[in-house]
């Protein structure tokens, strides 16, 4: 009932957007890992940023689905976590994180140049581990299914061209916790939390 | 001019004369043993294997050898044998030293507390020999000023031998995985320092002018043999080419370091082969963290030590442990492996201070882990023994200890197929398991086998060695591959190993246990669980194995993020 509301009540700016939008984006993202002790132990630290790109297919200028792929890969060492401290062993592993997420949201008419935003949606986040030394079977690549949830807001640069600025949560589970630094760490979530900002192609 | 050529000639024959007879006469009945350091020929590295039954535990050869060794000892109400002639004693640091000399003389009319040793926090005190050092013990430890007493219980070093090439005869090596560790650490500790407490180690060369007198062992008269001299070579495979500098600062305990750290045993050079001994060099057999330093720590006596004047007694006693933990701590060693042991009571962890436990090696063990260092114990070579105090399959006291301890560990011992070895004790204060053979049903392929003496240049005063009517000086400079089994020998496994962990980053004593404990192989337990009786190991942990055998090259590859 509120979305039909807010829907029936357009502004006098929405009336110049078009009914159906395909805007597609760039996004950088800086992400706080919810496994903090996990991170830190391998690369020392817990936040990294990822890169990607997607679409967003705009329906009278207020809902809205989006698709992303992004990707983040860093290298660091196979470690050892005992009593709180972390040891690293000098023996190079590599990360990669693949997210793939369809989200679903709305968008608010705060003026003609802001646009506040809402979504949630899921997400199948693939991830590869690989390190020297390790035998084939020994390397992961795994892909599991997670949830997502972003909150922000888009600044209209131009007509054809927009800023977004967003915080996403994300929660992963199934990949870390079950072996591995993790499960010393105690830590089964791949997720975390997210500043990304967005450059959109569009109306 | 001939006739001053044979003046001179004459006078330098009179002067070696001298020199001879001098030499000669320092070594009387007042002083046996005289040693000349540092001047000796180089070993003879003999070819071939060898492995030396009369050294297997519970074969009749070597139940003969330790009823003949030495007895300065005595078998207390605990049921251990401790040393008679001396109580250990902590007091609390405040107490005076008048006070404690009063305390001591009320336990004890004939107490004097002797001058305290290097690297010891605990005071040994003399009492006559005929006393009862446990009672004593107990009287002192009734004082509030005591922190704890107890007789110098006995240890003595947990092994059995064997040889040569390490692709034909290392499968101990194999069966830890050290080829993958070695891909993973080529540098093999180079930077660790790893204490070997034990009988010494052959590091370097000597001669001794000994006079051997007259003995009897195993019940036959071996004549004296008059003053003898007794080379002694440094084992090239330890101290040679690109192992030479690798010994720092080797100590004899037992003479608080009046005497150097020379192996009359051949244990601790075994036992340091293990842990180091030069590899890829084409030569004999490897060791594990081949580039290792090695810290030679003495506190076990042998046969000649005895016979040489070097200690008191075959094997040795608790305030010689503690000291030579304590000295290997205070020295910069970073791993302690300690292939030596003692039975005991079952239950040390509930009271420390009960006959039969060991509070100063506790004492000391916690210090060393304290400054960093891991310790590592031979868990026991007892299962078969049924002892009339502590029953079948006593426990291993100093491996117990260790159980107790985070950052020691107390290893059990598999044969080739990584069945428990048929000698190495149980019970849930196992930790961990790595090779230490077996004499049964594998033949010379069952055997540890690193550079050390052979035994039939050595053990000459043994008839299963070498007959009476043989009886010669030994000689402590013919070497060889030589196989062995025992928990003494799974025990360097760990601590090699250890090492190499230490050299890859994790340098915290209970990090370096856990990460071993984590990174084993659990194993099958053919038939089940040897568990003393009344007794259980909380799951994954087991009797026989502890957390399993361990593997280096898990250990050393650390964990990933998820795997």
């Amino acid at each position: 009932m509120l979305l039909v509301g807010l829907a029936l009540a357009a502004p006098a700016a929405a009336q110049d957007a078009p009914a159906l939008s395909i805007r597609p984006f760039v996004l950088g993202a800086g992400q706080s890992f919810a496994a903090v002790d996990t991170f830190d132990a391998v690369f020392g630290r817990s936040y990294d940023v990822f890169f990607g790109g997607g679409v967003q297919v705009v329906v009278q200028d207020r809902f809205y689905f989006e698709g992303t792929a992004s990707r983040f890969t860093q290298k660091g060492q196979r470690a050892f976590r005992s009593g709180g401290q972390n040891f690293r062993l000098g023996i190079p592993l590599t990360a990669t994180i693949i997210p793939f997420e369809v989200t679903a949201g709305y968008r608010f008419h705060l003026s003609p140049r802001l646009r506040p935003y809402i979504a949630a949606g899921v997400g199948t986040y693939g991830y590869k581990e690989t390190s020297e030394f390790s035998d084939p079977a020994e390397n992961v690549d795994v892909r599991h299914v997670g949830f997502v949830a972003n909150g922000g807001a888009e600044f209209r640069l131009h007509r054809w061209l927009g800023l977004g600025a967003d915080v996403q949560y994300t929660h992963v589970p199934g990949i870390l916790g079950v072996s591995g630094v993790s499960q010393q760490a105690g830590e089964n979530d791949l997720g975390g939390v997210a500043a990304r900002l967005k450059l959109i192609v569009g109306r | 001019m001939p006739g001053f050529r044979a003046r001179t000639a004459a006078a330098t024959l009179g002067v070696a004369a001298a020199l001879v007879l001098t030499l000669r006469g320092q070594a009387p009945d007042a002083r046996p043993f005289f040693q000349i350091a540092d001047i000796g020929l180089p070993a003879v590295e003999e070819g071939g294997a060898v492995w030396n039954e009369s050294h297997v535990p519970w074969t009749s050869q070597a139940r003969a050898r330790r009823a003949a060794a030495v007895e300065l000892v005595r078998a207390g109400v605990s049921g251990r044998s401790y040393a008679t002639g001396k109580v250990i004693v902590r007091f609390r640091d405040e107490v005076a030293a008048e006070e404690r000399r009063s305390i001591v003389r009320q336990a004890s009319s004939t107490g004097e507390i002797a001058t305290r040793r290097p690297y010891a926090d605990f005071d040994v005190v003399r009492i006559n020999p005929g006393e009862d050092a446990e009672a004593v013990a107990a009287g002192l430890n009734l004082r509030p000023q005591v922190l704890y007493a107890q007789a110098a219980y006995r240890v003595h070093a947990t092994f059995v031998p064997n040889d040569p090439q390490y692709a034909d005869l290392q499968w101990n090596l194999r069966l830890v995985n050290m080829e993958k560790a070695w891909d993973i650490q080529p540098q093999a500790g180079s930077s660790i320092t790893v204490a070997v407490i034990d009988t010494g180690v052959a590091y370097r060369n000597a001669t001794f002018s000994v006079n051997l007198r007259s003995f009897t062992h195993s019940g036959i008269r071996y004549p004296a043999l008059g003053v003898q001299t007794i080379p002694y070579a440094a084992a090239p495979q330890l101290v040679g080419g690109s192992g030479s500098g690798r010994v720092v600062s080797p100590y004899d305990v037992i003479s608080s370091g009046g005497n150097a750290p020379f192996d009359f045993d051949g244990h601790g050079t075994h036992v340091s082969g293990t842990i180091g001994q030069l590899t890829n060099d084409g030569i004999a057999v490897a060791g594990i963290a081949f580039n290792v330093k090695l810290m030679p720590v003495k506190v076990l006596g042998s046969f000649w030590d005895v016979i040489f004047g070097t200690a008191p007694s075959d094997g040795g006693s608790d305030d010689d442990v503690a000291t030579g933990i304590r000295y290997a701590a205070d020295n910069g060693a970073k791993i302690i492996n300690m292939s030596l042991g003692s039975t005991g009571p079952p239950d040390c962890a509930t009271n420390s201070n009960k006959f039969g436990c060991s509070p100063v090696v506790e004492s000391a063990m916690k210090y060393a882990v304290g400054k960093g260092a891991f310790i590592v114990v031979a868990g026991g070579n007892e299962f078969e023994d049924n002892d009339p105090q502590f029953g079948a399959n006593p426990t291993s006291v100093l491996a117990e200890i260790a159980s107790r301890i985070n950052g020691a560990v107390s290893v059990a011992a598999v044969d080739p197929s990584k069945n428990r070895a048929y000698y190495s004790s149980t019970g849930k204060y196992i930790e961990i398991a790595a090779p230490g053979g077996t004499s049964r049903g594998f033949g010379r392929n069952g055997f540890v086998f690193q550079q050390t003496f052979d035994f039939n240049f050595t053990d000459t005063f043994d008839p299963t060695v070498v007959p009476p009517s043989q009886y010669r000086a030994p000689r402590f400079d013919l070497l060889g591959t030589i196989g062995v089994t025992g928990t003494s020998m799974a025990a360097p496994h760990v601590a090699g190993i250890a090492a190499m962990l230490m050299q890859q980053g994790i340098t915290d004593p209970a990090a370096i246990e856990e990460a071993l404990e984590k990174s084993a192989v659990p194993l099958s337990l053919t038939g089940g669980d040897s568990c003393p009786p009344g007794t259980s190991a909380v799951a994954p942990r087991t009797c026989s194995f502890g957390f399993g055998l361990v593997d280096a090259r898990n250990a050393l590859r650390g964990l990933g993020l998820a795997r």
